[in-house]
């Protein structure tokens, strides 16, 4: 009894957030996401002749209305198989010029990756097992690769219908390549993600299993993962979900058995050179979160900010969207020049940080936040990454900006220099949430580059970017300034709570959108979703004369891009007098007069600069008494001071 | 002499000619006047009668900048926040280590400065060399002699330096570095693996200086007028004075260091448009001065170091230009 009173007073004391926590154990209860796809793997990495051998047990369960007649797996690894496949080809894009250059030809024969299905026997419906291996073939529904071995197929004997359950036993052989895209290994670093033969999506169109393209991400269906890794021992092991026992075996390796219900995908990664720390984050409303580093040595004084960082997307984004359920989250920093950093998996997601990283600026709490960021928008929302990509890093840019914004203002600008080792901070230009964390500059190089309504698979490669990141994060931003942040965060909150655990297409956000906002926004989201039209408003004239006591002030506003959006037009007269006009923006010009005993100062279009994604803002405004001599003068005396200095450097060689 | 008394007999040689420091400082001012009078109206133009003016003239309007850089051509393309502050001088320094490609105007304006200063080089170290005023017309004079002496000095600098930046370079650093560094996990270790490269890539850089420097003193101090004997006789000589050259030229480069180093603590951020911005300006120029002055304290030290040595201070083989110094200006009366 006295248990029981003492169990009683520390559940009160504790409080309703610690009370909700769910186990951490990588349960759910209830189940919050449909389980049709449940993965239990046992894998064996040698790193020495780094190969992954692996055998899965796949339960999927038919979602759809119509029976399945064949099976549709991802194969992501044979994308780094060769030049041929799609992934790669889209990749060179950058060796002609039209991106960073990639000078993969140069890969040794051992760097490049490959996955090869070594068995698949598949039961339905009671039946017995039936081997298939036999008539598996390769592929490519987006474009016809012959080259492209990254979607499987395998015609089913037995078509499972709808509802019904099949049980898959796959076996593979995997080469871990030197790293790709965030996967592979660099020494004895290994990062290991989209590394097993998984599922696509059935949807009652078909299999939705697209070959892996250099600019897009994933999708697949939710279930519980039950994962048992063999890796050397002593080499720490971080992983999706929580380690649920851990065995030495004979051979000198241990192996580490890891679970996790109700994620959509399973990463891991191991290193002898981690050192791991551990903290926690506690909220009054929210469930507590085990947080989990795997930290490089060189960055063990920065465990703090990682620590921090995560608390930070877990309190906000706690706050303005929902709870994130897990109850524990590993935050991997990954090896330097293993290009694995920034990147999100369920319950486990790399930061990145350097050697180097001064105080006042965002490394590595910017890439922290977005990447736990992406625990609630593409792991908890888990929309189609290759079609909407948007969806979720958009939506998370937007968030992150505002986090950052909350929590580590101001910050600062720094630059990189000595090969990118040594940063310089420059204290006089402060971080802008609007215009820096939505990545202004980026969407305005390549803002005509692809509607955004287009499958993100299908965006031009070098530029797609620019519109799945930056425009969402300005177009949403945009929609705050116009409607209100409780306004907006009701339409994400209502967004996340409706489509968490499920798989939401671009219509259920606006659908939301519209109808938590009481007006339709269709308007909005043609010029800003279905178009790449470029928005510019500006101030074409400003006349101010005398006429009789009076002063004639004309001012026209033109519309130099193609896309609408109501905006404010604002007049200043020397008298101190403001008028404030609304145009819907529609006609290509406008003209506004105005008599006044006082001559006009100034007019400006959307003063309160709500249009974020207005490509030319400086052409927003005219004054009378225009700075702009006084400020070209500053500037070009600070650059001649630069080049002074750089005719210094090379005269030192006379 | 050894170095420490070269060093201070270059300082006091230096700070003898005041002329010649502000010769030089407007000299790099004249060159570069002109670029940032046509920046100046690239940016005057883009802002036009704009209130973004307003906060780029009292701050930073970092938005305005990337507007600006996303339309930017020409010289407008080296207009970015690194220019402000210490940051234009870390800029340049790592661009010179990491030999980065300017664009043309830039590298234009570089190669009319390189030509002034061998123009100017004659008559500043004949200056340092006699230790006492040679007046403007012996300046120049100096400068008019040893100008296409050093130029055909400057090829064989070129050929040097070309092999130096254009192939020993990328080689280190486009080949042999990312070799050694592909497998490093360990960013620190990369970046000492940078420094040892940077060292390697700079002694050579240093050595070939070294060497240009004393082969100007030599062709100045005795009249020589075979460039590549100037060159072999400044070879010798730094051969037989291996310790006090080095020493010399490493004690000059910490004076180089040092006054950057005050300058990373002192340099003036953005700053407001008026009455600041002048005084930042000034700032800036006294840094300018300041590596002008570094600058030339390595040519009067080395000359010092060098009468010390092989002559005496003060000596001189050719005689100081008299007016009329040539049979043409005497016809003319």
């Amino acid at each position: 009894m006295r248990s029981v009173l003492a169990l009683l007073v520390v559940a009160l004391v504790v409080g309703p957030g610690a009370a909700a926590q769910p186990g951490v154990t990588g349960t759910l209860n209830p189940p919050q996401s449909p389980r049709n796809a449940n993965y239990t793997i046992t894998a064996r990495l040698d790193p020495a002749a780094r190969t992954i051998t692996g055998t899965a047990v796949i339960t999927w369960r038919n979602l759809t209305t119509k029976p399945a007649a064949d099976l549709q797996f991802h194969l992501y690894w044979n994308a780094w198989k060769n030049t041929q496949s799609t992934f790669m080809r889209e990749r060179a894009f950058g060796s002609t010029g039209l991106g960073p250059a990639v000078d993969d030809g140069q890969r040794a024969k051992e760097d490049w990756g490959r996955i090869d299905l070594t068995s698949i026997a598949v039961s339905s419906a009671g039946a017995a097992s039936t081997d298939l291996t036999s008539s598996k073939r390769h592929i490519a529904p987006d474009d016809d690769n012959a080259g492209d071995e990254t979607v499987l197929s395998v015609p089913l004997p037995r078509v499972v219908e709808a509802g019904a359950t099949a049980t898959i036993t796959v076996a593979w052989e995997a080469h871990v390549p030197r790293t790709f895209d965030r996967t592979g290994a660099i020494g004895n670093f290994f990062f290991i993600a989209q590394w097993f033969p998984k599922l696509g999506v059935l949807q009652d169109e078909g299999w939705n299993c697209h070959q892996f393209h250099a600019g897009t991400e994933f999708f697949s269906d939710y279930g519980v993962y039950d994962v048992s890794l063999t890796v050397p021992a002593g080499w720490p092991v971080g992983a999706t979900g929580v380690q649920r026992e851990r065995r030495e075996n004979p051979d000198g390796t241990t192996t580490h058995r890891y679970y996790q219900e109700d994620v959509h995908d399973f990463a891991w990664t191991t290193s002898p050179d981690y050192i791991e720390r551990t903290a926690r984050f506690e909220h009054s409303t929210l469930p507590a979160v085990d947080m989990r580093l795997l930290l490089q040595p060189e960055h063990a004084d920065q465990a703090d900010r990682h620590f921090d960082a995560t608390r930070t997307t877990l309190k906000y984004y706690g706050e303005w969207y929902g709870a994130y359920p897990y109850g524990h989250i590993t935050i991997i920093d990954p090896a330097f020049q293993s290009a694995a950093g920034g990147m999100e998996y369920p319950t486990l997601f790399t930061a990145g940080t350097r050697w180097l990283a001064p105080a006042g600026v965002t490394t590595p709490e910017g890439v922290t936040i977005h990447e736990a960021g992406h625990q609630f928008w593409y792991g908890i929302v888990g929309n189609n990454e290759f079609e909407h990509a948007w969806m979720d890093e958009g939506l998370n840019t937007f968030s992150t900006a505002r986090a950052v914004a909350h929590a580590y203002d101001p910050s600062y600008l720094a630059m990189r220099y000595f090969g990118g080792f040594i940063p310089w901070v420059f204290r006089d230009v402060v971080i802008s949430r609007e215009t820096d964390g939505n990545r202004l500059a980026g969407y305005r190089r390549n803002a005509r580059s692809d509607a955004q309504s287009t499958p993100t698979f299908r965006y031009f490669p070098t530029s797609g970017g620019s519109i799945t990141y930056n425009k969402t994060a300005l177009w949403l931003n945009t929609l705050e300034r116009w409607l209100g942040w409780p306004t907006v965060q009701r339409i994400m909150a209502t967004f996340f709570e409706r489509w968490k655990f499920r798989h939401p297409r671009p219509e259920d956000f606006f659908d939301t959108a519209s109808e938590v906002a009481g007006r339709d926004l269709t308007g909005f989201f043609d010029q800003v979703h279905r178009s790449s039209n470029v928005f510019d408003y500006g101030v074409q004239s400003l006349a101010s004369a005398r006429e009789g006591d009076r002063y004639r002030t004309n001012v026209i506003v033109r519309r130099y891009g193609e896309a609408l959006f109501p905006v404010d037009v604002t007049v200043t007269f020397r008298s101190g007098e403001r008028v404030t006009e609304h145009w819907d923006g529609v006609e290509r010009w406008k003209l506004y007069t105005y008599e006044r005993p006082a001559q006009a100062l100034s007019a400006e279009v959307d003063p309160d600069r709500v249009l974020l994604l207005d490509a030319d803002y400086t052409n927003n405004s005219k004054t009378l008494e225009p700075k702009g001599p006084a400020a070209a003068a500053k500037w070009s005396l600070k650059w001649m001071v630069w080049l002074q200095d750089c005719l210094l450097s090379w005269a030192a060689l006379v | 002499m050894n170095c420490l008394s070269a060093l201070r007999d270059g300082v006091r040689r230096v700070n003898r000619a005041p002329s010649i420091v502000i010769g030089v400082w407007v000299l790099t001012l004249l060159v570069s006047l002109p670029l940032a009078v046509a920046l100046r109206g690239m940016l005057e133009q883009h802002l036009g009668r704009s209130l973004a003016a307003d906060t780029a003239a009292s701050g930073v309007n970092s938005d305005w900048m990337q507007e600006f850089a996303d339309q930017a051509t020409g010289l407008g393309v080296t207009f970015k926040p690194t220019i402000i502050g210490f940051g234009a001088v870390l800029d340049n320094l790592s661009a010179f280590l990491d030999n980065t490609t300017r664009p043309v105007a830039i590298v234009g304006a570089a190669a009319a400065y390189i030509v002034l200063w061998i123009f100017v080089a004659g008559g500043i170290i004949d200056r340092y060399a006699r230790d006492r005023a040679t007046r403007t017309h012996g300046f120049f004079a100096s400068s008019g002699v040893f100008f296409f002496r050093f130029l055909r000095l400057a090829a064989v600098q070129w050929v040097v330096y070309a092999i130096l930046f254009g192939l020993v370079h990328p080689w280190l650093f486009d080949r042999l570095y990312p070799e050694i560094t592909r497998d490093m996990t360990v960013e620190r270790t990369a970046f000492l693996v940078r420094v040892v490269f940077y060292l390697a890539f700079g002694l050579p850089v240093a050595a070939a200086t070294m060497v240009f420097d004393y082969a100007k003193v030599r062709a100045v101090v005795e009249d020589r007028r075979s460039m590549l004997g100037a060159l072999t006789s400044s070879v010798r000589f730094i051969q037989h004075n291996a310790g006090s050259a080095t020493l010399l030229f490493a004690a000059n480069f910490t004076a180089f260091a040092l006054v950057v180093a005050l300058y990373a603590i002192v340099a003036p951020g953005a700053g407001r448009s008026g009455t600041m911005m002048w005084i930042g300006f000034a700032l800036s120029q006294l840094y300018i001065l300041a590596r002008l002055w570094v600058k030339l304290t390595f040519w009067a030290s080395e000359t010092a170091l060098f009468q010390s040595r092989l002559a005496h201070a003060g000596y001189v083989a050719r005689p100081v230009a008299t007016w009329p110094e040539s049979p043409a200006a005497d016809a003319i009366s």
